[in-house]
């Protein structure tokens, strides 16, 4: 480590840091080692930095728990309710440790799903390539506390020219108080190849933790994926992640992001369309209450010409909650004929709940078309009316049009069990909210 | 892009032009010592003197600003001169006193003064280098007691009515730019319209910067009693110099119960040469307070000119139903950066806002639109209409959007929308089927894009934006 580590916090959290024991990996050792001289040059941010205005971390950095050593005692019976029976390939982790017993891989295509440990030294090449490569861990100290204890890692490959239809799921379960988690995902689509994955993260019981997550998701030319990612971690926890997205010419990333759990939830979402003609679709939904907030920064970075971003985020503010939202679009210069909308809608239920939105273009190029939108509002009274009118008692019509505001994304999740896990959700949050 | 649209864009700065006039100037540097010779210069009671130091102070202990999407060269405080004032400084008596060269500068930037003013209607307090030297219709607006004069006279003749108002819209500790105003302001223009009066004619004020290296720091101040109401408009030009020169105004703004202040502004200030060499620096502070009921303000902008433009023209909505209005076009070419938008502060119930803002971009200029909207938890029901749509005229130049939006009521309602687009091959082809020429095309393209915000403006002002638009872009596209 180089220098003196700035932040009282930063040095808590990395007195249970050892320099890794030369393994047969290299090049992995030399990423940790970089990450770790990262994070003694950068800052935990604060409200005063312009990315961290509206998210106001100070009782995070309170808490600066250790890494989860010892393996917590539950029953297998405890987490089945998580399971998604369409998904043939299952990879869990628990407080971050890979728990081969809970996996399943029965998919019948030739997806490569594993833990880094078991794929490092058969497919070194690939993830030596991919590792920390797309994450900006050099100015982000999250994803560089993250890689500095990058022990394991779940690793995606889906080879090329191969479809897989079943969902493959990422089940993160968090089982321990107090304790720092820091769970990573390394989605590697090669080309022509076509997936849906879904990154999951529970807890077992209403516990305090952090998540500090960092995911890295690259596409190859016309890989198409489907990435799902649900945060539904406990009310007290806190979770901090950073996702980063490259994608190829033609290349297809379909992107939705559900925050329901943590006290302070805050999702870096970056994608760069590092290529000609690529797409992508990211749609959010953060449904939150009582003192929760969620944070979604977007990142969408137009670099090539005829590129297609949609974007489609809502928030529903019950309780107290706060709701922060930045979607940043950037048009590059030689950008031309890109094709842009973003629209942010927000629904606030009570008189104490907040919403901190800024959709933001930056534009370089001439030739494109690009459009934004954002709107705060409430339930409107006369569609609350009309469904009095007929016969709806005044909270199942709140209940009803809530519903309705967040299933046009819920609706969007190919995945039927999940997708009733989430319309299930979204109808018991408004019910505990509404008056 | 067509050479047509290349020459409309490179058009030479038509005001560029130097007054030989003595002037009384200070010497450079920024220090209690200057603020007091101002102070003691313009005469002034010692409350405005202490006002003056304790901005000053403020601003000792403040840092320059660096959040905005601008880049310029450092500004040294310590170079510019802090006052300037023509030197023929007697009381005039009637408009044939002013200096004939005076006189002629106004004769060819087309200020209404003599006839001219009779007929356009409108009353100028003429604003040359931070001293006011002739106003006119100022007794015409006396008999219905409306007081419209330079600042410094306000603060000899109605001293109450300045220390009443003066930095209770933007405190002296606002901002960097606007501590520096409070400190060193030597003049700018005063108008209060007692209540129930409306004012009979607009009001108008024309700022000119003259000499080289003299900072223009003016301050406006305008009150609107219970249910007055006034129309303001505010139009700038500047001459040619190769050094970037500072222009850092303040402008307040106070509309009691029922009162509606409409404050249009067309500024057109030197922006540089092609290379982006000089040009001038506007940094200003504009904002009002609707703090009676029912009061209504409205700022109308057409920015084309200075190298770099920082400018929030913003409203407080602390009266209940009060409204804010917010209309702008900003047009930047070659070099230009504008930095420009608005900020409604939503306080009081019902109350109701609105946003158009245009921006045009052309060569290899940048121009961010950024806003914020705050709705706080007391503001029931309040109202936010935001549209900020860009064009881009070649493919060097850039348009940004950075809007805030910030709710704290869940009865409010809030909408922001924008696009960005440019003038599409399609459309000059349709032009030209029906005989009508690229660049006139690309004129009523660009004219109809900004028709929401011209048809606020006064007509005078109308047609003078609708022209300075076309002569800025002439040649950028075809």
């Amino acid at each position: 480590m180089n220098g003196a580590v700035r932040d009282d916090y930063l040095s808590h959290l990395l007195q249970s840091w050892h320099k890794p024991s030369s393994s047969t990996l290299p090049w992995l050792n030399q990423l940790r080692t970089e990450a770790v001289d990262c994070v003694s040059t950068l800052r935990v941010p604060t409200a005063k930095d312009e990315e961290w205005r509206f998210t106001n971390i100070a009782s995070l950095t309170k808490l600066p728990f250790q890494e989860a050593h010892n393996t917590s005692e539950f029953s297998p019976t405890d987490i089945e309710h998580f399971y998604l029976p369409e998904a043939t390939t299952r990879l869990v982790f628990v407080d971050g440790q890979y728990a081969p017993q809970l996996s399943n891989n029965t998919n019948e295509d030739d997806v490569i799903a594993g833990n880094l440990s078991t794929l490092a030294n058969s497919h070194s090449a690939q993830i030596s390539l991919h590792l920390g490569q797309h994450t900006d861990f050099r100015n982000n100290v999250f994803a560089a506390l993250n890689t500095t204890f990058l022990k394991d890692s779940a690793v995606v490959i889906i080879p090329r020219n191969t479809t897989t239809n079943a969902p493959i799921h990422l089940l993160f379960i968090a089982t321990q108080q107090e304790v720092t988690n820091y769970p990573r995902c390394l989605l590697i689509a090669e080309p022509n190849s076509q997936a849906v994955i879904i990154e999951d993260y529970v807890a077992l019981h209403n516990l305090i933790y952090v998540t500090n997550s960092v995911t890295e998701v690259s596409l190859a030319n016309n890989a198409h994926i489907n990435h799902i990612r649900i945060q539904r971690d406990s009310d007290k926890a806190f979770h901090i992640a950073d996702c980063s997205v490259s994608q190829e010419r033609s290349s297809h990333y379909q992107s939705m992001n559900v925050a329901l759990g943590a006290n302070i939830s805050r999702l870096s979402l970056n994608i760069h369309l590092e290529d000609e003609g690529a797409e992508c679709t990211v749609d959010g939904l953060a449904l939150i209450k009582g003192q929760q907030l969620a944070d979604t920064h977007t990142f969408i970075n137009h670099a090539k010409p005829n590129g297609t971003s949609r974007q489609l985020h809502k928030c529903i503010v019950g309780g107290e909650a706060h709701a922060v939202f930045n979607g940043r679009i950037m048009v590059r210069p030689n950008a031309q004929s890109t094709d842009s909308t973003q629209s942010n809608r927000n629904l606030l239920l009570t008189n104490k709940a907040q919403v901190n939105t800024k959709p933001q273009l930056e534009i370089f190029a001439d030739d494109v078309k690009c459009a934004h939108g954002a709107t705060v509002g409430q339930l409107d009274n006369e569609e609350i009316f009309y469904l009095r009118s007929r016969g709806f008692p005044e909270i199942d019509a709140r209940n009803l049009l809530t519903y309705a505001f967040g299933a046009e994304i819920i609706n969007r999740v190919p995945v039927a069990s999940l997708k009733k896990q989430l319309e299930q959700t979204v109808l018991k949050h408004t019910q505990s909210t509404a008056l | 892009m067509s050479t047509a649209l290349q020459n409309l864009v490179n058009q030479p700065y038509k005001h560029g032009f130097v007054t030989d006039i003595e002037s009384d100037i200070a010497p450079k540097g920024l220090s209690e010592d200057t603020i007091r010779l101002i102070s003691s210069k313009k005469n002034e009671p010692e409350w405005l003197l202490s006002f003056r130091l304790k901005a000053y102070n403020k601003w000792l202990s403040m840092k320059e600003p660096h959040w905005q999407n601008v880049t310029h060269n450092k500004i040294d405080f310590q170079e510019i001169s802090y006052y300037a004032a023509p030197k023929p400084k007697k009381k005039l008596a009637s408009m044939d006193e002013v200096d004939p060269e005076l006189l002629r500068t106004f004769e060819k930037l087309g200020v209404p003064m003599h006839e001219r003013a009779a007929l356009a209607g409108v009353a100028v307090d003429v604003i040359f280098d931070s001293v006011s030297v002739a106003t006119t219709y100022k007794k015409k607006l006396a008999e219905v007691g409306i007081i419209f004069c330079s600042f410094s006279e306000a603060v000899q003749d109605h001293p109450e009515l300045i220390k009443k108002y003066l930095g209770t819209v933007v405190p002296v500790g606002d901002n960097f730019y606007a501590a520096l105003n409070s400190a060193v302001f030597t003049d700018g223009s005063f108008c209060f319209i007692p209540k129930g009066v409306k004012c009979p004619m607009d009001l108008s004020t024309y700022f000119r910067i003259n000499t080289e290296e003299s900072g223009q720091f003016e301050r406006t101040l305008i009150v609107a009693e219970e249910g007055a109401s006034v129309s303001y408009l505010e139009g700038c030009t500047a001459p040619r110099f190769d050094t970037n020169q500072l222009h850092a105004a303040v402008v307040e703004l106070v509309a009691l119960d029922n009162a509606d202040i409409k404050y249009s502004t067309v500024q057109n200030w030197y922006a540089g040469d092609e290379d982006g060499v000089g040009g001038i620096y506007n940094f200003v502070t504009k904002r009002g307070l609707a703090k009676g009921v029912n009061s209504r303000i409205s700022w109308t902008q057409v920015e084309t000119g200075s190298a770099v433009t920082w400018k929030y023209p913003s409203c407080i909505l602390r009266g209940d139903n009060s409204v804010g209005e917010f209309y702008s076009v900003a047009v930047t070419n070659n070099h230009q950066q504008a930095d420009t938008g608005t900020k409604m502060i939503h306080i009081g119930k019902n109350t109701r806002s609105t946003i158009v803002s245009k921006g045009i971009s052309a060569g290899y200029s940048n121009s961010s639109y950024r806003g914020l909207v705050r709705i706080t938890p007391t503001a029931e029901g309040a109202r936010n209409y935001s549209q900020c749509d860009s064009m881009l005229i070649g493919d060097q130049c850039g348009a940004h959007t950075f809007p805030y939006i910030q709710v704290q009521n869940s009865s409010a309602k809030v909408e922001h929308e924008a696009s960005t687009s440019k003038i599409g091959e399609d459309q000059l082809f349709y032009f030209s089927q029906r005989g009508i020429d690229a660049e006139e095309a690309v004129s009523m393209i660009i004219n109809g894009f900004c028709k929401d915000v011209f048809q606020q403006l006064p007509m005078e002002f109308a047609v003078e934006a609708t022209k300075l638009l076309s002569f800025k872009l002439e040649g950028s596209v075809g």
